[in-house]
């Protein structure tokens, strides 16, 4: 598969909702959707494209926007792919994508952990690096790097 | 012969200490100015009431606190069971003293996988606030008494992380630590300096 076919077909299937197709090295392509076709994009990806295995799930914090990423691994044609996706800082909400492929679930813990990003539908949307209870996305721009001192210590006592 | 004095010891032989002992009623064994008994030169007979002597004085001197105190010192500080907790890479330089060339059990430190059947809690690596509970957890779980050791610079005091968001700058945070370890990681001869050290310190402020 080429690069401009997965753009010709993701276009007649979503119109304007596929923001673009780019080139990205090492990988077939970088695909720029809108997030309110999440849940369909990635159910194409799967069984139309073939692309089975979810390699990874990351976020990060560009202060006017938060992107989500996935990077999508296909056995049929040995090759990879990015999808891309922005949501506004005020309300970083996408549809999770464990119900396609469950090898989501750690790792959107983990951008809702760090980054903040909300995944609806998501399973057991829990912290996974910080401790319950824990009051910040530490990767967030707007993160302070505390004194030690100033600390206050936080332990959950079971 | 109960009731009687024994027969004086005839001329020529070395007073027989051990037969007045085993004729006393047992309220006087234990009472101050009875002699101390050797026990290679008791007979049969005379070996019951001599340890009855024995464990009551014993008994008497572990109400005072006089006895029992510097044994379980001794033997505690010369037998420190650790229960180690392996974080990071001290946990390598842990092991490595434990192994053929350092052989820290030369000194009495037999690691235990349990925290109930140890009294020393080294922390090797470094913690976060994510299993902060966890640490606190299993040093409540030991038995008293118990000290604990931070190996490392981590433990210590955070390390290189010690502003990282998920760390906890130093275990003393959380637990009462006795001796700091330094190092990024400690040699094994280092930690076994920490532990002789705290050795020295339970030999000196007690258990």
């Amino acid at each position: 598969m080429k690069r401009d076919e997965l753009a010709a077909s993701l276009t007649a299937r979503f119109g304007d909702r596929i923001l673009g197709v780019d080139a990205f090295p090492g990988l077939l392509g970088r695909v720029r959707f809108d997030s309110t076709i999440a849940l369909e994009l990635f159910r194409a990806f799967r069984d139309d494209l073939k692309f089975v295995h979810l390699t990874m799930v990351g976020a990060t914090d560009w202060v006017d926007h938060r992107e989500v990423f996935y990077v999508l691994w296909s056995d049929a044609d040995l090759v990879y792919v990015l999808l891309s996706t922005n949501l506004p800082p005020d309300a970083p909400t996408i549809a999770s994508a464990v119900p396609i492929w469950p090898s989501a679930n750690a790792h959107e813990r983990e951008a809702w952990d760090l980054v903040g990003v909300r995944f609806e539908g998501h399973p057991d949307l829990r912290r996974i690096f910080m401790p319950e209870g824990y009051a910040y996305h530490p990767l967030l721009r707007s993160f302070k790097i505390h004194e030690p001192e100033d600390l206050e210590v936080k332990v959950r006592s079971d | 012969m109960s009731g009687q004095v024994p027969a004086a010891p005839k001329a020529g032989n070395p007073p027989a200490a051990p037969a007045q002992i085993a004729d006393m009623p047992l309220e006087v064994i234990g009472q101050p100015g009875v002699p101390f008994v050797e026990i290679e030169t008791l007979r049969a007979r005379e070996f019951i009431p001599a340890a009855k002597e024995a464990l009551s004085s014993l008994l008497k001197e572990q109400a005072e606190g006089k006895l029992i105190r510097p044994v379980f010192n001794w033997a505690g500080r010369n037998s420190l069971f650790p229960l180690h907790w392996g974080l990071a890479c001290c946990a390598i330089e842990f092991a490595a003293a434990f192994g053929a060339r350092w052989d820290a059990e030369r000194f009495g430190v037999v690691p235990r996988s349990s925290p109930r059947q140890c009294d020393l809690l080294i922390v090797n690596g470094t913690v976060t606030w994510k299993v902060a509970h966890k640490l606190i957890t299993l040093y409540e779980q030991m038995p008293e008494p118990k000290w604990a050791i931070a190996m490392g610079n981590c433990a210590t005091g955070g390390g290189p992380f010690r502003t990282a968001y998920s760390v906890v700058p130093g275990v003393d945070k959380l637990i009462p630590v006795d001796v700091y370890i330094a190092g990024c990681p400690p040699r094994p001869e280092n930690m076994l300096d920490g532990i002789l050290r705290l050795e020295q310190l339970i030999k000196e402020r007690g258990a």
